[in-house]
């Protein structure tokens, strides 16, 4: 099964697009799919054909996304969790991530046709090779492409991210790009695995549990969550469009509480920048109290200096993160010259 | 055409919105025509256990009796705990620690107070109260005073006293949860939130700074231990949301991880009957840590 679709809507579907289209439309959706599983139990058949169907859902969502201008996805493929699980349905969906990937590769023309970003959030490192050379490939290859993103999480918990984000940070202090003090939230979500991306408005979590479980934990804290009880495997149209119609339900009340937010965090950068400054000024000044002009063109400097630092550094960060998935797609073409 | 579509959008929010207050007012019937009933009921099956209490309790009711001069009101305040305690016990599985999320604008202290001393005389041992303007914070003071007051009204003894009988009234199914802590209240804002792990980030970076680790040092747990503050209370397990909106507003990101979130219409006027109910459909839940 191929990973673009390119099926038309039914003219009852097309009408309820268009009419949900007439309101707030969210631009980045995130999916939880679970249920695979219970969905293979309750038909009778084996685990991996519940996955197999989990991900053709996947596709088809994909497409009706594109129908409903919604040009971001980010979904739950694998949690760091999920290595306890039996061995045999690790290798399982190892293959069966492998499978897809090579597959994503063949399809190419389409993803450029579509022009697909393909990214892969997650510690890829705890993947085998083979697998990660063929996502650093796939990665690689779609990276200029820009107007529909799919966000694969994979090998991916939210602790583990939050925990990378804080090491990379803490990196750009030891090598002297950063201080400790230029550590804020914005420059946070910056160093997370979805950098790229804005925060999701809407998360879906299917088959009726009610939890986060550990995925996009620091992004979602704003967004409208929308839990449903259908498997994955069965999702359709309709739920999608239930979904989106419950985000327009709470667009206003949650877009007040982001305002809000970022207000404060305005607020908070001011006031760190101003206690860095008021440091500077104490240990320059000899104690002496500086007047306000000072203080203020102190200020102003203090601020472009320290985004100009933030700013130096997310580069280093960035390049650093480029040449992972470059060096590692390059060993890949390597070792299928050699084969 | 395009204005069709906006007309037919707009009757479909406003049926979403008939569906929601629809759904809730039911709820508020069934319950109180439901209330009745159960309220006869739970009376003729609580009479044997109330009295089989009784005694323990006249004996406390006994000590405290300058913080609670009335026994007829003690009385009644005694079995009303002991079917709370009991509610709590014959559930399969009682939070550790909850969350009572107040999604909206104005906060009722008297309601927030209800549902804290309603949580922890079923047995839960921790009580976070958050909202995303963070007024309750800022009015910390007076929701505490009115805890103590509906600990009083409710349950018939003052706060202080009220954690040493409920130690001695716990017994064996959920002992251990009780044992060795005292219910503790915490009331979080948004700063608690993400601003809690910058600090956290910050307070690892000086560290680098100052050569004492290095950036490969960072670990989750590591970052987990931080945010934790050294207090050894566990994540919250269940996380009630009081109205309308559909998010987290910014509740403690980092902690709420394996949170079961579970929505209720409003924390104004709410009751016990539907605090319990989230607790039930709590208790129903199974979690599978990623297996």
């Amino acid at each position: 099964m191929s990973w673009i679709r390119e099926s038309e809507l039914s003219l009852l579907q097309k009408i309820a697009a268009n009419i949900l289209k007439a309101g707030p439309m969210p631009k980045h959706v995130a999916f939880i799919m679970d249920g695979n599983r219970r969905f293979a139990r309750k038909k009778n058949v084996e685990r991996q054909e519940g996955h197999m169907q989990g991900f053709n859902k996947l596709a088809e969502t994909l497409c009706w996304c594109q129908h409903l201008n919604i040009r971001e996805v980010t979904v739950y493929a694998f949690s760091i969790e999920n290595f306890k699980r039996a061995k045999a349905e690790v290798d399982g969906l190892m293959e069966l991530a492998k499978q897809k990937f090579t597959r994503l590769l063949e399809e190419r023309d389409n993803l450029e046709k579509h022009s697909v970003c393909i990214r892969v959030l997650g510690d890829l490192t705890m993947l085998p090779l083979d697998l990660q050379q063929l996502i650093a490939k796939a990665v690689f290859e779609t990276r200029t492409h820009n107007k529909c993103f799919l966000n694969v999480c994979f090998a991916y918990t939210s602790r583990h991210e939050i925990t990378n984000a804080v090491r990379e940070m803490a990196w750009g202090v030891e090598q002297g790009l950063i201080k400790s003090s230029d550590v804020s939230e914005a420059l946070l979500s910056k160093c997370l695995y979805s950098n790229n991306s804005p925060n999701p408005d809407l998360l879906i979590r299917t088959s009726g549990e009610v939890r986060l479980s550990d995925f996009l934990l620091w992004q979602t804290s704003h967004s409208c969550l929308v839990f449903q009880s259908v498997l994955w495997p069965e999702y359709s149209f309709w739920n999608l469009c239930e979904a989106i119609l419950q985000y327009q339900f709470n667009y206003r009340s949650i877009q007040k509480a982001r305002d809000l937010h970022r207000e404060e965090q305005e607020l908070q950068q001011l006031e760190a920048d101003r206690a860095c400054v008021a440091e500077v000024l104490q240990h320059h000044g000899n104690g002496k109290p500086a007047d306000a002009q000072r203080r203020q063109e102190a200020l102003l400097h203090y601020t472009a200096c320290r985004e100009e630092r933030v700013q130096d550094f997310l580069e280093a960060l960035k390049h650093k993160r480029d040449s992972f998935f470059t060096d590692l797609a390059s060993q890949a073409c390597c070792t299928s010259c050699v084969c | 055409m395009a204005l069709l579509y906006g007309l037919l959008w707009r009757l479909l929010l406003v049926l979403v919105h008939l569906h929601r207050t629809l759904v809730s007012w039911l709820r508020l019937r069934l319950r109180s025509w439901k209330g009745r009933l159960w309220e006869r009921a739970v009376a003729a099956l609580l009479l044997p256990v109330a009295l089989l209490g009784f005694p323990d309790h006249q004996k406390k009711l006994n000590q405290n009796r300058d913080s609670n001069p009335s026994p007829v009101t003690g009385n009644r305040a005694a079995s009303r705990r002991s079917q709370w305690l009991s509610d709590g016990q014959a559930l399969e599985k009682l939070p550790v620690h909850i969350g009572l999320l107040v999604a909206e604008e104005e906060p009722s202290y008297t309601d927030i107070a209800n549902l804290v001393v309603w949580c922890m005389a079923v047995g839960i041992s921790y009580v976070s109260v958050y909202d995303n303007y963070g007024i309750i914070r800022k009015n910390n003071s007076r929701l505490l005073e009115e805890i103590v007051r509906q600990q009083q009204d409710l349950l018939g003894v003052d706060g202080s006293k009220y954690n040493v009988e409920f130690l001695s009234n716990g017994n064996d199914k959920h002992q251990h949860h009780v044992l060795s802590c005292r219910p503790v209240v915490k009331v979080l804002s948004p700063e608690d939130g993400k601003q809690s792990i910058v600090q956290a980030a910050q307070q690892l970076c000086r560290s680098v700074e100052n050569k004492e680790r290095t950036f490969k040092d960072i670990s989750v747990s590591m970052l987990d231990t931080l945010l934790r503050e050294s207090k050894n209370i566990p994540d919250p397990e269940l996380v009630v949301k009081f109205g309308p909106i559909d998010s987290t507003l910014g509740f403690l990101p980092w902690h709420i991880r394996l949170t079961e979130f579970i929505s209720l219409p409003s924390h104004i006027d709410v009751s016990y009957e539907d605090m319990l109910g989230a607790l039930q459909q709590y208790a129903s839940c199974q979690q599978r840590l990623g297996k």
